[in-house]
């Protein structure tokens, strides 16, 4: 790991020097400073290193919360609703879209777990089991923002525009 | 304080303090809760839903282990609905689990099996929906996890964080992709895992088990051109009889030479003889310490786990171990050497192999440096680095001899005891005990009281480093000095003894630090079960064992007098650094 990103996670832990749930606050912070939005292993490796927590304890939190991401995050985020209401509203031409017209990589088996990104790390496809906005479906969140109603030729032009 | 109060269990009443469990109070009335993820004062995760109870005017049914009593409480723990949440459960967590128990190695053996047994679970109706397949952990000397067979009770996960202080495993994934591993899925061979097998004496399925070296020790034996040595440790005599139905504490050393003999190994020797050449080896250099002001505390070198949680845990405490060799290690350098010589076979076709109590015996076999014989006799035979040998070949647990012999058809219960072969399985009381904790203190303190002042302890028996308390202590005059030292065993209880010499406050000289509770009797190669009360029945038999040896000092053993003279010349001398002594590496994983 580079002086410079050591240098940031130090001071994170810092930061987080006390109290219940230090960790979850670490490694939060540390996936938003990271550029591919993520948590890479030598990053947690540097983490149980400098505050003694064990590597695998570590291991079990980042992979208990969906939250946090062990592989690299595309630029932007797409996330398709995939509930009952969001499907009947087509939801599954919105991803099929995407898979089409995106050269995605990653196991692409189940549409309800659906998580992917894009060979040239712009964008990362994943599905959504329900935003509890039916009633706008169908629903799809684009980088933190909620888009009801979506159809694909919306999505295609916010896309073009990123 | 904890007060009395009134309880009542299906019906009847009880006067119990308030500070227990539901099933603490059932199990003192002497009803019998089953339970599966439970473990006493270990591990109350309340995952496997069999210990459920009915207790009145609560809507759910309550999970016995982590359910406090209070005034008052009626507790049902054998209703209709009860009898049947326990089976629902029971099948859930089978539903998951393979059907092919023939071939388990836990067969018979496997507490779930036992159990389905006892709920009268007859059929499983629910599909098996564990998708991932997260592929067996194969990368460890020692253990190997088959994930599974796992019910994901997670007391592999407390013991190993809890009891041993490592927190090699965690459960990682969540629902169906939950399962129990290291960082990154690397594998226990990768991880800060020191080996000691605690995790696998707790495992109540088949998904925790020992690397079988069984198949490879069977082909040695088969091999017409192989001159096969078996050593044993201590542990093995006081705890293998457990494997053929005889109850724990029995002393079967007799037995055991006995049907080693009947498996055609060309000599049965003892680890005990290397044991009382460690104490040769360790007491001078304890003496040889105190005298040149050298590194204080010593610690001592015998447990292999230990070995690799300093190496990973504590770098800065490698100078206080001893750099004896384990009495394994030791053994198959002076077998391959001193031995071979003596019986003018090519070390090359030596085989020795070793039955230990413990799995991280196995590691300590594999380990590079551990191959002294090969560099003894690299110029003489004219050996390039490509043909090194190990010390020691093969390493097999206390229940894997007992499954050869049982495979060899040997009726072990009744065979009439024999000795071992001389003159390497020679060996006197003071290395019988090197299979308690507080033993090798013991044993050490004998000899280097009777080398610092010529005659024998007034009292052989160190009653205080004795017994099963977490940290023991004694002091001894020995002309004049004090010297103080200290016995742990478990590695949470290492930890505050090394954390004294880290600040620079250890009052101690000598410290002895077992991996396993109990010390090597209760290590994680020993028959399943290994609770509290059977390791104190196994130490009782060790301890008996000493009492009835004629010889029990160990620099009174006259064949390892005879290899001083006509091999080593003197302890600590020049062979015995290029055979018995060794150096640790290890850069510690936490800064």
């Amino acid at each position: 790991m580079n002086p410079k990103t050591a240098g940031k996670i130090d001071g994170i832990i810092k930061k987080h020097s006390e109290g219940h749930g230090r960790l979850l606050g670490m490694l939060e912070e540390i996936q938003r400073e990271n550029p591919h939005n993520y948590l890479p292993a030598d990053s947690l490796e540097y983490v149980a290193r400098k505050t003694s927590i064990p590597y695998a304890k570590i291991y079990g939190v980042v992979t208990f919360y969906s939250f946090f991401n062990l592989i690299p995050q595309g630029e932007h985020c797409i996330s398709i609703c995939r509930g009952t209401a969001c499907h009947t509203k087509g939801s599954k031409k919105i991803l099929d879209f995407l898979r089409k017209n995106y050269e995605f990589e990653g196991e692409d088996t189940n549409d309800a777990k659906l998580f992917l990104t894009t060979k040239d790390r712009k964008l990362t496809l994943r599905s959504v089991a329900c935003f509890g906005q039916c009633a706008l479906a169908p629903v799809v969140e684009i980088d933190g923002d909620i888009y009801g109603n979506m159809k694909v030729e919306t999505l295609k032009k916010i896309i073009e525009k990123f | 304080m904890n007060k009395q109060v009134r309880i009542k269990i299906n019906n009847s009443d009880y006067l119990m303090y308030d500070d227990i469990t539901v099933l603490m109070a059932c199990r003192n009335a002497g009803i019998k809760i089953p339970t599966l993820c439970y473990l006493e004062g270990v591990s109350q995760r309340a995952s496997c839903g069999l210990c459920v109870v009915e207790v009145k005017g609560a809507k759910s049914l309550m999970r016995a282990c982590v359910t406090n009593i209070r005034e008052g409480i009626e507790i049902f723990t054998n209703t209709k609905r009860v009898r049947q949440a326990r089976k629902t459960n029971l099948e859930l967590l089978l539903a998951n689990h393979p059907r092919n128990c023939l071939q388990c190695n836990k067969n018979m053996k496997c507490e779930l099996q036992s159990m389905a047994d006892e709920l009268d679970v007859r059929e499983c109706n629910y599909p098996n929906i564990r998708k991932r397949k997260v592929p067996v952990d194969n990368t460890s000397h020692s253990l190997f996890r088959d994930h599974e067979k796992c019910i994901l009770c997670a007391r592999c996960v407390e013991v190993c964080s809890q009891v041993q202080t490592v927190d090699a495993i965690e459960i990682a994934g969540r629902g169906m992709d939950a399962h129990v591993t290291t960082f990154f899925d690397r594998g226990l061979g990768n991880s800060e895992c020191v080996n000691c097998g605690q995790c696998l004496l707790v495992c109540p399925t088949g998904a925790l088990m020992a690397k079988s070296e069984v198949d490879s020790v069977w082909s040695e034996i088969d091999n017409p051109e192989k001159f096969v040595i078996i050593q044993t440790a201590p542990a093995i005599r006081a705890a293998i009889g457990e494997e053929f139905g005889f109850p724990p504490g029995t002393g079967t050393t007799g037995k055991l030479v006995a049907a080693l003999k009947k498996m055609s190994f060309d000599r049965v020797f003892d680890t005990q003889f290397s044991a009382d050449l460690t104490i040769i080896e360790e007491g001078n250099e304890l003496i040889e310490r105190i005298k040149t002001g050298g590194t204080l505390p010593m610690i001592t070198s015998c447990s292999p786990g230990w070995i690799r949680f300093a190496e990973k845990f504590y770098p800065g405490v490698l100078d206080h171990i001893s750099s004896c060799k384990s009495p394994q290690q030791m053994f198959g350098s002076v077998a391959k050497t001193y031995y071979a010589r003596k019986l003018k076979i090519d070390p090359r076709k030596i085989s020795v192999i070793s039955v230990m109590p413990c799995t991280a015996k196995k590691f300590e076999a594999r380990r590079p440096e551990m191959t002294s014989a090969f560099e003894y006799w690299k110029k003489e035979l004219n050996l390039k680095d490509k043909d090194s040998f190990p010390d020691v070949d093969y390493v097999l647990t206390t229940r894997e001899m007992a499954d050869m012999i049982r495979e060899a058809g040997i009726d072990f219960v009744n065979l009439s005891g024999e000795r071992f072969d001389s003159p390497l399985g020679m060996s006197t009381g003071a290395a019988t005990i090197f299979g308690a904790t507080g033993g090798v203190m013991e044993a050490a303190l004998r000899t280097a009281y009777f080398e610092l002042t010529g005659s024998r302890l007034p009292k052989l028996e160190l009653e205080e480093v004795r017994g099963l308390k977490g940290i023991k202590e004694a002091s001894l005059d020995i002309k004049g000095k004090r010297i103080n030292v200290a016995v742990s065993h478990g590695l949470k209880n290492a930890r505050q003894l090394l954390r004294q010499i880290k600040e620079g406050k250890s009052p101690y000289h000598f410290i002895e630090i077992m991996t396993c509770p109990g010390g090597c009797i209760g290590g994680g190669g020993q028959p399943i079960p290994a609770g509290y009360e059977i390791l104190k029945k196994r130490i009782g038999a060790l301890y008996q064992e000493d009492q009835e040896m004629q010889i029990r000092q160990s620099h009174e053993n006259p064949a390892v007098m005879e290899l001083y003279e006509n091999f080593l010349e003197k302890p600590l001398g020049k062979m015995s650094h290029k055979l018995l002594h060794t150096n640790y590496t290890g850069k510690g994983i936490y800064i």
